[in-house]
C-alpha cells in the first residue's frame, strides 16, 4: 500500500471535484428540452451574482426548478450509495456486499407499498414508510447478525439474506393486491429512479443524514485499516472493534435507507464505485471513504443524465441504466486485476 | 378566458380532448397517446407512468389533465402542482363517472357546451342500448386483460360497469382492480362468453389459435363454441369512445336484441361464428367518433 498523505487525499479529492464539476455542467445542459451552452453559461453568472429573477420564468423552472434539484438527488444517493457499500464490503469482509446484500431495500420496498395499500392519500407517507421499512429491517438483522453479543461478519450476511428474501416474497405477495396503476409505479420504484422530483424539506432531511453518516463512517476510517489485517490483531492494537463495527453497520444502513426511500433501489453503485476506487486510489479508508462518496456522486449524476437524455421525452429508469454500464464495467476490473 | 395550452397525461384524456373539438389547444400527449391519429402529430412528453417534467413545463401548459385513479401516479400529480401548474385529475370508477368527467373536462377546457352535448348524446345511446336489452339475461363472460398469467376486471371499475352495461356479467367476482384468476377456476364457472379487447383483431385470432391447444383453455365451452366478442381497445380508455365499445359488445353478446324483426326474443340466440364479430369490431373501431 503506499504511503498516505493529505496532500495525497487532497490531491485526489480535488480531481474528483473538478470531475463531478463538469458532470453537473454537462446533466444541466442535457435534457429532453434543448438548452445552449451560452444561454446555461450566462444564466449561470446571472444567479451567481443574484440576478436570477431576469431570467425567463419557463428556462429557471427547467434548469433550476427540475434539473439542478434532481442532479443534487443524484450527487446526494451516489455518495450515499457508494459509501455504504464501502462500509459493508468493511464491515462483512466480503467483496460482494452492497448496500442492499443486508435487506434494507427491501424493507424500504415493503414500507412503500404498504403505504400505498393503507394511506395512499398522505402526502409524503411514501418516502417515509420506506425510510421506517428500513429502519426496521436494519435492526431485525441486528439482532439477527449478532454472534456472543457483537457483530459478527458471516452470521450478520446470512441473517441479512434471508431477511431479504423473505421481504422480498411478501412485497410479491402484496403487490398482487396492488391496484394496476400503484403496481406500475411500484415496479419502477423498486428499479430504482429519480425521475419525479421531491419536495426541498425531504433534500434538507438527506443532506443533514448524508452528512451524519458518511462522518461517522470516516471517523472510523483508522481503525477499519488495522481490522483489514485481521479483526483479533486489531483489538491488541486498542481497537474497539465491537464499537466500529456498529458504528459502520447502523450509519451504512441510514445512508443506504434514505438513499432507498427518495430513489428506489439503483443497483451496482454500492458495489462497483468502491471497487473500482480501491484499485484506483489503493483500499487505505482515509481516502477510500470520501473518494467512494463523491466517485457514486460523479457515476449516479452521469448514469441519471443517460438515463433522461437516451430515449427522451420518454424517461428510463436510472436503476437499469447503472447495471447495464455497471455489470460490464465490473467483469473489467475484475478480469484486469486477476491479470 | 379559456386554457390554450392543455397537456394530456393520459390516452382517454387525449381522446376527450379531440372529442371536444378542442384539439388545437392540445400542447402535449403522451408516447401512448396513438387515438385519433392527429394525436400522434402533438408534442411528446413521455409515458403516462413516468412523464417527462422537463417536457411539460416546457410547453408551458395552462392546463394538465390527468387520470387519476387507473393510469398517472400521485406522485406525478403532487410534483406537477408544485411546480405551479394547474392539474385536473379525473377518477372515474363507473361508465356514468366517465360521462360526468368528459363534462367537467369540456367545462374547464372552456368547450362546455360542446360537452354537454356530447355527453347527452353518449347517455341516450346508453339508455338505447338498455332498451334493447331489457329483459335478456346477461351473459356470463370473462373479460381476459392479459391470457398469460391469465389476468381479468374486477367489478369495481369502470370496466367492470361497462360489461354490466353491454349485458354482460363478469364470472370474476372480486373488490381487485387487476385480479390474477386461476385457469381452474374459470373451467369451473366456464362462461358464455370470453372477451378479448385489441386494436388488432388478427392478433387476438392468433392468440386464440394458440390457446385452444392448450389443456385448461380447451376445456372451456366457450372456446370449443366461439363464443369469443372482440371489442376495440377503446373498452380499456375512460373516454367518450367507451361507450361505442360498450354497444360494440352487446351486439357481439345479444345478436337477437339488434335484430330489429326479431319477435320471439330468444334468450339463446343463433351465436355467430367468430369471422362475422370480427368483422364487426374492423367496422366499429373507425367509427364516428365526432
Amino acid at each position: 500500500m503506499r504511503r498516505l498523505t493529505f496532500r495525497r487525499v487532497l490531491w485526489v479529492c480535488t480531481l474528483q471535484a473538478v470531475v463531478l464539476m463538469a458532470a453537473v455542467v454537462v446533466a444541466l445542459k442535457l435534457g429532453a428540452v434543448p438548452i445552449s451552452v451560452t444561454d446555461l453559461v450566462f444564466s449561470l453568472g446571472r444567479v451567481a451574482i443574484g440576478h436570477d429573477s431576469e431570467l425567463p420564468s419557463q428556462f429557471q423552472v427547467i434548469v433550476f426548478g427540475l434539473r439542478l434539484p434532481r442532479i443534487i438527488l443524484a450527487i446526494f444517493v451516489g455518495a450515499a450509495l457508494s459509501v455504504a457499500g464501502a462500509g459493508f464490503q468493511a464491515l462483512l469482509r466480503n467483496p460482494l456486499a452492497d448496500p442492499y446484500v443486508l435487506g434494507v431495500s427491501s424493507g424500504a420496498a415493503l414500507g412503500a407499498i404498504l403505504s400505498l395499500i393503507f394511506a395512499p392519500e398522505i402526502p409524503l407517507v411514501t418516502p417515509a414508510a420506506a425510510f421506517a421499512g428500513a429502519a426496521l429491517t436494519i435492526a431485525a438483522v441486528y439482532f439477527l447478525g449478532r454472534r456472543e453479543g457483537q457483530l459478527d461478519g458471516s452470521t450478520l450476511l446470512l441473517g441479512g439474506i434471508v431477511m431479504a428474501s423473505f421481504l422480498s416474497a411478501v412485497i410479491m405477495f402484496l403487490m398482487t393486491t396492488l391496484p394496476g396503476r400503484e403496481q406500475r409505479g411500484m415496479s419502477f420504484w423498486l428499479m430504482g429512479d429519480l425521475s419525479t422530483p421531491l419536495p426541498e424539506e425531504i433534500g434538507w432531511v438527506f443532506a443533514v443524514g448524508l452528512a451524519v453518516g458518511i462522518g461517522a463512517i470516516y471517523s472510523t476510517a483508522a481503525d477499519l485499516n488495522l481490522m483489514l489485517g485481521g479483526e483479533n490483531e486489531a483489538v491488541h492494537l486498542g481497537v474497539n472493534a465491537k464499537r466500529v463495527k456498529l458504528v459502520v453497520y447502523v450509519a451504512a444502513s441510514v445512508l443506504t435507507g434514505l438513499a432507498v426511500s427518495v430513489s428506489g433501489a439503483i443497483g451496482y453503485v454500492g458495489l462497483l464505485v468502491p471497487h473500482a476506487l480501491r484499485w484506483l486510489v489503493g483500499s487505505d479508508y482515509r481516502i477510500l471513504i470520501p473518494a467512494s462518496a463523491l466517485g457514486g456522486a460523479i457515476a449516479v449524476v452521469l448514469a441519471d443524465t443517460l438515463a433522461r437524455t437516451i430515449a427522451a421525452p420518454t424517461e428510463l429508469p436510472v436503476g437499469a441504466m447503472t447495471a447495464m454500464a455497471g455489470a460490464p464495467v465490473f467483469i473489467y476490473l475484475l478480469r484486469r486485476s486477476m491479470r | 378566458m379559456p386554457p390554450q395550452r392543455i397537456v394530456s397525461l393520459a390516452p382517454a384524456m387525449t381522446e376527450t380532448l379531440f372529442a371536444l373539438g378542442v384539439e388545437e389547444r392540445v400542447a402535449g400527449v403522451t408516447d401512448f397517446c396513438d387515438y385519433p391519429p392527429a394525436a400522434l402529430n402533438k408534442s411528446r412528453i413521455g409515458g403516462a407512468v413516468n412523464p417527462n417534467f422537463e417536457q411539460i413545463v416546457a410547453l408551458q401548459p395552462d392546463l394538465v389533465l390527468a387520470q387519476a385513479l387507473t393510469l398517472n401516479r400521485r406522485e406525478t400529480v403532487d410534483a406537477l402542482e408544485r411546480l405551479g401548474l394547474a392539474v385536473y385529475a379525473t377518477s372515474a370508477s363507473t361508465v356514468e363517472g366517465v360521462l360526468e368527467s368528459t363534462r367537467r373536462v369540456g367545462e374547464l377546457a372552456g368547450a362546455g357546451e360542446r360537452g354537454e352535448r356530447l355527453v347527452t348524446q353518449l347517455r341516450e345511446r346508453l339508455g338505447k342500448l338498455k332498451q334493447r336489452l331489457e329483459g335478456r339475461t346477461p351473459r356470463r363472460v370473462l373479460f381476459v386483460v392479459w391470457h398469460e398469467p391469465l389476468i381479468s376486471v374486477g367489478r369495481e371499475t369502470f370496466l367492470g360497469d361497462a360489461l354490466r352495461l353491454a349485458g354482460a356479467e363478469s364470472v370474476v367476482e372480486t373488490k381487485q382492480e387487476w385480479p390474477r384468476l386461476s385457469l381452474e377456476e374459470v373451467v369451473r364457472q366456464q362462461p358464455d362468453f370470453l372477451v378479448f379487447a385489441s386494436a388488432h383483431e388478427q392478433s387476438v385470432e392468433k392468440t386464440l389459435a394458440e390457446l385452444k391447444e392448450r389443456p385448461g383453455w380447451r376445456d372451456l365451452e366457450a372456446m370449443s363454441h366461439h363464443r369469443v366478442a372482440i371489442v376495440s381497445d377503446a373498452i380499456n380508455r375512460p373516454a367518450p369512445r367507451l361507450v361505442e365499445a360498450i354497444e360494440q359488445l352487446a351486439r357481439q353478446l345479444h345478436p337477437g336484441a339488434f335484430e330489429e324483426k326479431d319477435e320471439t326474443r330468444d334468450s339463446k340466440p343463433p351465436l355467430r361464428p367468430l369471422s362475422s364479430a370480427a368483422a364487426k369490431a374492423r367496422n366499429v373501431g373507425a367509427g364516428s367518433h365526432r
